[in-house]
């Protein structure tokens, strides 16, 4: 069915409590937004979820109802589980087409690597003109859609973003977005951390909101656009412009 | 040209042993101090094996390598993994495993010259001389470097043609990644750094053929490996049989030009002089 259920998910960094019991939950074939300010714990929760970050006793992953609490990181891959961290994660010094090639290492994507190459090359057509260029002589859009068709050679259920449009011109911002939907219409779950929030909720079908490491709010998208706290803090209070606090 | 012709003899096996620390350093991220060590292992196996049984080197490398394998990653399982463990950063890992290796290089000296004791030691195999455009030079150099060139062609198809190669290769440049790709970071590291024993193991065998060695001479094949890695670049594959061959080359030139008291000081300033100008190394990307 492909669903990733995040339960009471607390994280801490020595006495810092980051995360404090936060549910959520991505099916297939959505894409689902947290909003929150810088450092509310948006990040922390995504590197967890791809098994990165260590999770304090009662929290609980589930990915299609199988428990993969605890496991190490290319277990939750191998789960279904892509993640694209923020610094994007790519090995630099590698060529476009190693970089893809080690996204279909995991066992559960080696079958159907011509596929999802095919897949990611209809895509980001860019990365198919090039494919013996290191990567790190790319630009930054570049680099992001080497990440992202990275992720998406692993044959996952649920991509993880990380700020995908950090660093990239508006032309391009919409060039990835219009990639997100194409993604989620191959029945891919999406679950994104995005700064530019009025797209992001543009885009999602759901959304939540975290402050201080806790879920507050967590609904539709659309319901969360016109909700009036959200509007104040995230989009600013006439819609206009993007304003965070 | 005898001189271009014996350097780059003595090249082929500097690019073996300097390719196994190559792997230990690049992708275990364990700046293996003892890595002449094993290197003298290597040989002193390869020459125990000859003396004792009457085996070619060539077949008893093959028993060498598995054996240096195994050790190797016995090594890195239970010294080095605690400190893996233990390390909160890259920088951290390297400091440690320095000292470790360090103290464990004079563990193996001891263990050696417990064993086979303090004398030189050599054996003659396949010394007949093979004229080279007129100049002769030791049957036994030739077949070193072939089969040095064998091992390193090998090395390089494999890691640069391969999955399990590749994955290697991903470890080196980014392991955090590697992980995201679903690659066991802590296994694969154990595998780079025991063939890299391995493949230094099998140099010191082929080194054996031709060169007197003792319990104690690692050391010098440990700073000559390092010269070549800094050199040639760290992760850099090509880079290190192109360091190799220089660093071949210029000791071969100055042993025969000036004096061969002064070639691992050749060495040393060839070294800090590629340091100052190419601080990457030779072949170093920079990033």
């Amino acid at each position: 069915m492909g669903m990733l259920e995040i339960r009471d998910l607390s994280i801490s960094y020595g006495q810092h409590r980051a995360v404090e019991k936060a549910s959520l939950r991505v099916a297939k074939g959505e894409i689902v937004v947290i909003l929150g300010a810088n450092g509310a714990g948006k990040s922390s929760i995504l590197r967890a979820a791809a098994g990165l970050l260590p999770a304090m006793p009662g929290s609980s992953f589930e990915m299609n109802g199988r428990d993969i609490t605890n496991c190490p990181p290319d277990e939750f891959v191998e789960a279904g589980i892509a993640l694209v961290p923020e610094d994007r994660a790519i090995f630099a010094e590698l060529t476009v087409q190693e970089n893809l090639k080690l996204g279909a290492y995991p066992k559960r994507a080696r079958k159907k690597a011509p596929d999802n190459l095919a897949r990611v090359l209809a895509l980001f057509p860019r990365l198919a003109e090039r494919p013996r260029q290191r990567v790190q002589t790319m630009s930054g859009g570049e680099q992001q859609m080497v990440a992202i068709g990275r992720a998406m050679m692993s044959a996952p259920a649920i991509l993880l973003l990380d700020e995908p449009s950090l660093g990239l011109s508006p032309l391009l911002c919409s060039e990835l977005f219009r990639s997100l939907a194409r993604i989620r219409s191959t029945e891919i779950g999406i679950l994104l951390v995005e700064q530019n929030a009025k797209r992001a909720l543009a885009i999602a079908d759901r959304g939540y909101v975290l402050e201080n490491g806790c879920v507050t709010a967590s609904d539709r998208s659309e319901v969360l656009s016109s909700d009036e706290r959200v509007r104040k803090a995230y989009l600013g209070s006439d819609g206009s412009s993007i304003n965070l606090r | 040209m005898d001189i271009l012709i014996g350097g780059f003899l003595l090249g082929g096996t500097y690019a073996l042993m300097a390719l196994g620390l190559q792997l230990q350093y690049g992708v275990a991220r364990i700046m293996n101090l003892a890595n002449g060590e094993m290197l003298v292992a290597g040989a002193f196996g390869a020459f125990w094996f000859y003396s004792g049984f009457q085996m070619r080197p060539f077949l008893a490398i093959v028993l060498i390598v598995p054996l240096a394998f195994v050790v190797n990653w016995a090594i890195y399982h239970y010294l080095l993994t605690p400190l893996v463990r233990r390390a909160k950063s890259r920088g951290q890992l390297e400091v440690d495993g320095i000292l470790a290796t360090f103290g464990m290089s004079f563990i193996l000296v001891g263990l050696m010259l417990a064993v086979f004791g303090g004398e030189y030691f050599s054996y003659s195999y396949l010394e007949r001389a093979v004229f080279v455009l007129e100049q002769p030079y030791g049957l036994n150099r030739i077949a070193a470097f072939c089969a040095s060139l064998v091992f390193c062609i090998a090395l390089v198809v494999w890691l640069s043609h391969t999955r399990s190669g590749l994955a290697l290769r991903a470890v080196a440049v980014n392991p955090t990644a590697a992980g995201l790709v679903a690659i066991k970071v802590a296994r694969t590291s154990a595998i780079a750094f025991a063939i890299g024993g391995a493949v230094t193991a099998s140099g010191g065998a082929l080194l054996s053929m031709f060169l007197t060695f003792d319990a104690s001479i690692g050391v010098i094949f440990t700073l000559k490996a390092l010269i070549i890695v800094i050199l040639g670049g760290v992760g850099e594959i090509r880079g290190t049989v192109a360091a190799a061959f220089l660093l071949g080359l210029a000791e071969t030139a100055v042993a025969s030009l000036v004096d061969p008291g002064l070639t691992l000081a050749a060495a040393y300033l060839l070294f800090i002089v590629v340091l100052l100008v190419r601080p990457r190394g030779l072949f170093g990307s920079r990033s």
